[in-house]
């Protein structure tokens, strides 16, 4: 099997599957708990269907929309997502190069592998970053600092890893970052060479963006979770996010929102966007799935936010379903994760072609000509 | 695999398959019928999803509730079961040792194996009897008499239990108790041998709150159902229930309400609480589950009396959406008896705090701080 033979998700996960060592594939693989939300966020999508128009003289349609500020070729995004160089030696520089070739978003996460700089300097497609608000805010702030001398469109906060979730795939694997080689997973690190090749011969693993401002997850063995627990801030609340949107002046999305209520709250301290997400289904288990909620949220807020819907993106059709509910965009993790582990920045280039494809085609089946045509007409909920 | 590796409900519930014989088991593990009211007890939970609010400042977390007038430090508590003395040589000493470790009730059983004079000398927090309604007058008065004087805080009359349940698993194993030695069980008795030297060596198997009056269970040999079936009063009703009630004089719960009708009842008899329950599963298969049912019952008694929900707890978020819905607390028998059999106390207490660090994180991710703050805001119910 190789990147050829990649038709679909499915396909790129038994790819990266073959690729990584266990621990690592298991850590983007898995959700909270008993991973309910995780499937739900996908399985929400079948519950809804599509109903075509016909003999509406698509032609070639326009998949273009304007988000952050900046208009992007595909309505779908890469999402900010942490320690990529895990997945392939040249991680974020590969996901980064990737969507600038085919015009849509890169985001960084906080926990990027590279640095704003590193990254900025390989790239001018558009970019975002995702801020995690530390409990020292001299890293929030130098963090903000940066991008704004790198030129990113715009930024998100991250607002559901108030405290890590429940992964129970990492306790059995014994992820950490740095991985820690236990008996039991050396077997399948011993099998993968050469992913244990690459790791050891590219750069040092780091977290490029925090190494000046602390130790934590780059000298010491210490798992993501431990990070999250120690350095996110439980007392985050809606001032210290308006603090940010205000020092960062620029497009700004809260990342993790999901109620009603916090949507219009939103609004109120000045965000341009939010990003629906439950992080994947990795956070809060049994809570609810972004394609479930979505409608409500854009009924209540108008055309005030931007919505992006974050979560459970494998198909074309999934995003084509996300906008006529109400979404301005969609972004997907685990998807482009996997064809980063499976084939590097080709990898990520061969998914991305993939959804623009399918999104292309499922456009003109749909009898639309371009992205605000897909509206709630053009769903029906099966109840 | 043991202790350490044990990371959820379902981990202790394979371990315990390893420790103990499979007819004691399949008594655990089994239900009525073809276990479909088992089983949907904990689906029930899927059908609605749980919606956090963030940035709300969530570093202290009080997960404190009171129930029959007493503080307890968690909103669940060990639901009275019987036999524990089988599952672990340490039966009710254990649970209720583990139980009062965590500050919150234990539920002991008229079945129990450890009598209720040795509780309460045992541990001194907030303890409930769970009483059964036996043909024997003299019986049930003298149990009354025993539980008052040991001061309980709590009298719970089951009342799903009016016969034996079909269950199916212990007709097959030849479960009784005592435990017989069958032919066809020998094997698995054998292949236990601690389990069989500890039953042989740590005591003898008592249930000390029946046998001055009835032989079956501890000198006979009997399946529980048919126990039920020959020993409990058939002809129990609505004014026994009260008198039993204002025999007692302190908080009275009906353990085992399942219609909105009983439910009104039950506060009419005097009654400060009820579990809604359906024996988890082990009497009607087919009939609702507590988490479907709850609602209803909740508006039509949830200010005037406690309720709680029991049954098909196996995870924090399944606690967190029952309290949403506006239980006072949850129960239930599985949710510890795996942990018991599979390493006594120690089990029992990594259970309850996985339960509890469950529950906080899940609290900090909604975006609450103590159980008031859950409302019906926090979910919805899929279509």
């Amino acid at each position: 099997m190789n990147l050829n033979d990649c038709y679909n998700f499915e396909d790129f996960r038994k790819l990266a599957k073959k690729k990584l060592p266990a621990p690592i594939f298991h850590y983007i693989d898995g959700g909270a708990d008993d991973e309910v939300t995780l499937n739900r966020n996908t399985n929400a999508f079948n519950e809804c269907d599509l109903v075509p128009n016909i003999l509406n003289s698509v032609g070639e349609p326009d998949l273009s929309i304007t988000v952050f500020g900046t208009k992007i070729n595909m309505p779908l995004f890469l999402s900010p997502t942490a320690m990529q160089s895990l997945y392939h030696p040249d991680g974020d520089k590969a996901s980064a190069r990737a969507a600038e070739k085919y015009g849509t978003i890169y985001s960084m996460s906080t926990m990027a592998s590279f640095s704003i700089e590193e990254v900025s300097n390989i790239s001018n497609g558009p970019k975002i970053f995702q801020l995690y608000i530390h409990k020292d805010q001299s890293i929030t702030d130098d963090l903000i600092d940066r991008c704004k001398d790198a030129n990113f469109n715009g930024m998100c906060i991250t607002v559901d890893t108030i405290v890590a979730g429940n992964r129970e795939r990492d306790h059995r694997t014994g992820f950490t970052t740095p991985p820690k080689f236990n008996l039991e997973s050396l077997m399948s690190f011993v099998m993968r060479p050469k992913w244990v090749f690459n790791y050891f011969t590219n750069k040092k693993f780091e977290l490029a963006n925090l190494k000046n401002k602390t130790d934590k997850g780059t000298n010491i063995a210490k798992s993501v979770m431990e990070y999250i627990n120690e350095q996110y801030d439980p007392a985050m609340n809606w001032k210290d996010a308006e603090y940010c949107i205000k020092k960062w002046n620029g497009p700004m999305a809260l990342k993790g929102v999901m109620s009603v209520e916090d949507a219009k709250k939103a609004i109120d301290i000045g965000c341009t966007s939010i990003m629906i997400s439950n992080h994947g289904g990795r956070q809060l288990d049994g809570s609810r799935a972004p394609f479930d909620q979505v409608k409500a949220i854009r009924d209540a807020v108008g055309d005030k936010l931007e919505i992006i819907l974050d979560g459970g993106i494998r198909r074309g059709t999934h995003v084509l379903k996300s906008l006529a509910a109400g979404a301005t965009a969609c972004s997907f993790g685990k998807a482009f994760l996997f064809s980063l582990g499976a084939g590097g920045q080709q990898g990520v280039e061969k998914l991305l072609k993939n959804m623009r494809e399918e999104i292309k085609r499922n456009m003109i089946l749909m009898g639309c000509k371009n992205i605000s045509e897909l509206d709630s007409s053009k769903l029906i909920y099966r109840k | 695999m043991n202790l350490k590796d044990c990371h959820n409900f379902y981990d202790f519930r394979k371990l315990a398959k390893k420790k103990l014989p499979s007819p004691i088991f399949h008594y655990i593990d089994g239900a009525a019928d073809d276990e479909i009211t088992y089983k949907r007890n904990s689906s029930a939970f899927n059908d609605v999803d749980l919606v956090p609010n963030v940035l709300r400042g969530v570093e202290n977390i009080d997960l404190s509730t009171t129930i029959f007038g007493k503080k307890l430090d968690l909103p669940f508590y060990c639901a009275p079961t019987a036999l524990q003395r089988l599952f672990h040589h340490d039966g009710e000493r254990a649970v209720g040792k583990a139980a009062q470790k965590f500050n919150t009730m234990f539920g002991v059983s008229a079945l129990a194996t450890v009598s209720v004079e040795e509780i309460a000398s045992l541990i001194d927090t907030p303890k409930m009897f769970q009483f059964y309604f036996h043909k024997d007058r003299g019986l049930n008065s003298a149990v009354l008499d025993r539980v008052k004087a040991a001061k309980f805080d709590v009298m719970a009359l089951t009342v799903d239990t009016i016969t034996g349940g079909n269950r199916e698993r212990d007709l097959r194993t030849g479960f009784t108790s005592p435990p017989k030695l069958t032919l066809s069980s020998l094997f698995s008795f054998v292949s236990k041998p601690m389990w069989g030297i500890n039953y042989l060596t740590k005591g003898k198997f008592e249930l000390p709150h029946l046998q001055d009056y009835v032989q079956e269970g501890t000198s006979t040999a009997t399946s529980i159902g048919n126990y039920f079936s020959s020993m409990l009063d058939q002809s129990m009703n609505w004014k026994d229930a009260e008198k039993l009630c204002s025999d007692w004089g302190g908080h009275f719960a009906l353990k085992g309400i399942m219609s909105v009708d009983d439910a009104k009842r039950a506060v009419d008899i005097g009654c400060t609480g009820i579990m809604v329950s359906n024996h988890g599963g082990r009497q009607l298969d087919g009939s609702r589950s507590p988490f479907d049912q709850l609602k209803e019952i909740v508006d039509a008694v949830g200010d005037k009396i406690d309720v709680i929900c029991e049954g098909g707890i196996q995870r924090g978020t399944h606690i967190l959406k029952a309290l949403s819905i506006g239980a006072k607390a949850c129960s239930g028998g599985r949710l510890y008896l795996y942990a018991l059999a599979a390493a006594g106390q120690a089990g029992v207490e990594r259970a309850l705090n996985q339960y509890r660090n469950e529950l906080e994180r899940d609290m900090k991710l909604m975006g609450c701080t103590k159980i008031s703050d859950l409302n019906r805001n926090n979910l919805k119910f899929r279509n």
